[in-house]
């Protein structure tokens, strides 16, 4: 079949229409593909910080115990720690707030790990290599929940990092993570996040009647987290950034590392073309420095 | 005809240091850039390139201090002649391009005992040196004890040191080693020693002060 030049503009006009109409239809896709998603609500008025969703934890993954959870000086994230209750102190009074991955959408770790151990997985949660990691500790210093911890070795800088995975076995097993499981209150909740997301919004509006500061955390941030939270206060109380983003540096190490390709294609290319030109040159031309020989020579004469 | 190299150029404990220097930018620089691109960090898992670098570090560090500390006159000339730049090294740039195309030569000016391009080398090794010292020793010792914020711009500094000095050790490779030019360079750094014909057309005014100096 011959193509008129009229049916290949039209054809043209068509392919570049649908290439225009990709990326909202890509991004709408993404979006309710992390509706679809598993997540968790964490609701901070449930808690009665009972420290059960820490003791399944450690027991469903086998976490060794180190520390004796004591309510006065609770156990700090760490490798062996991949969630805990996080410490805040209003006026007088002790509230907790549990701690543990947010497992972002859009991850700073994963931004920066240079060995490609944390990635996304196929249900949207930021999981751990440990067999790539290199123990550089980027995560721990790029995240900006303060998530991933290190144990390390300061002078030969062995370190070992390892965090919460969302008990990714259980929930693709179709069961909640074992800290959900665990709750007596239903403080943490497991479910589809565009639900959660509804309930959460739900619950805020609730507590709104009787408190202004009453918030929703999780649904937009870092192109929503997997771990959302209803807040009776602001999230800076309950040591949660406002407006959590990748840092800049993290970004800039991106673009650094092209530049750094491109810069160092380039210069090759030129040494490549300048060979080819020289090589050439200088088996036609005198030495260098000619005209200062001659000078030379010239004031020798005089 | 080959000349005869007999003009020192450098000393045999220069020629150690640069090579022991060397191989240890070498394996910082290998250990280093895969952790640019994670399709390529596979060496890296388990942290043995971690400790290599860490090893290599004290000698890179190490070998210029030892060899400052003995030859103390050397080392604060070699700082002195790197900082110090004068209209000489303008005709250096404005000749540059037709020099090393091999177009004309006539408009070089005659160079001390480094070139103008050697001493932007050297500038670059100086400058990224103490950026990478400051920055890494941060990222070794400090991490978790500064605030996030700086450790990130430490890892960012110690990229820019990492992209400076490599593309600029690249064109030192190439100057130094490939150039049709360059005949002698590279063997200069094996046994110190230089023709007659090279070190005038290649280091006129150097060149001159020391067959002065023999006279």
């Amino acid at each position: 079949m011959e193509l008129s030049r009229k049916d290949f503009l039209k054809a043209s006009a068509g392919a570049v229409g649908l290439l225009l109409l990709q990326p909202p239809a890509l991004a709408l896709a993404k979006e309710s593909q992390t509706g679809e998603d598993s997540a968790m609500l964490v609701d901070v008025t449930k808690c009665v910080s009972c420290w059960w969703c820490y003791a399944a934890c450690k027991n469903y993954n086998k976490l060794p115990e180190t520390i004796k959870p004591d309510p006065e000086q609770p156990p700090p994230l760490s490798p062996n720690v991949w969630t805990t209750l996080k410490p805040i102190k209003r006026g007088t009074e002790w509230f907790s707030r549990k701690q543990a991955c947010n497992h972002c959408t859009d991850a700073a770790c994963v931004e920066v790990c240079p060995t490609g151990a944390l990635s996304y997985n196929q249900m949207g949660f930021v999981q751990y290599d440990k067999e790539k990691c290199s123990g550089c500790g980027y995560c721990a210093e790029f995240c900006p929940f303060g998530v991933p911890q290190l144990e390390r070795n300061k002078l030969s800088g062995a370190a070992v990092m390892d965090k919460c995975t969302f008990c990714k076995d259980r929930v693709a097993d179709g069961e909640q993570p074992a800290c959900a499981a665990a709750c007596p209150t239903g403080a943490i909740k497991f479910g589809k996040r565009d639900e959660l997301v509804k309930e959460g919004k739900e619950r805020v509006a609730t507590l709104s009647k009787a408190n202004n500061n009453a918030v929703f955390y999780g649904d937009k941030e870092l192109g929503g987290l997997h771990v959302m939270y209803v807040l009776d206060d602001s999230p800076e109380v309950y040591g949660l950034p406002v407006n959590p983003e990748v840092p800049a540096a993290a970004i800039v190490r991106d673009v650094l590392k092209w530049v750094g390709v491109g810069a160092a294609i380039a210069v090759l290319a030129g040494f490549g073309f300048n060979y080819i030109v020289a090589r050439e040159a200088r088996m036609t031309r005198e030495l260098p420095g000619g005209e200062y020989m001659r000078k030379r020579k010239d004031e020798e004469n005089k | 005809m080959t000349e005869p190299r007999v003009v020192e150029r450098f000393k045999k404990r220069t020629i150690c240091l640069h090579w022991i220097h060397t191989a240890a930018f070498l394996i910082l620089l290998v250990t280093g850039a895969i952790l640019f691109f994670p399709g390529i960090g596979g060496p890296a898992a388990g942290g043995l390139t971690r400790l290599i670098h860490r090893i290599a570090v004290v000698f890179f560090v190490a070998i210029p201090v030892i060899y400052s500390v003995f030859n103390p006159r050397t080392a604060l000339h070699f700082i002195k002649e790197t900082l110090t730049w004068g209209k000489e090294d303008i005709g250096w740039v404005e000749a540059a391009p037709l020099y090393y195309f091999g177009v004309a030569d006539e408009k070089m000016p005659p160079q001390e005992h480094v070139n103008t391009g050697q001493k932007m080398w050297q500038l670059i090794v100086l400058g990224t040196s103490v950026l990478f010292f400051v920055s890494g020793l941060i990222m070794w010792f400090f991490k978790g004890t500064v605030p996030a914020g700086l450790f990130q711009w430490c890892v960012i500094a110690h990229d820019v040191a990492f992209l400076l000095a490599f593309l600029m050790l690249l064109v030192h490779i190439y100057t130094g080693s490939i150039h049709p030019r360059m005949t002698e360079s590279l063997r200069s750094m094996w046994d110190g020693r230089i023709s007659k014909k090279y070190a005038k057309s290649h280091y006129g005014k150097w060149y001159d002060k020391i067959s002065a100096n023999e006279k």
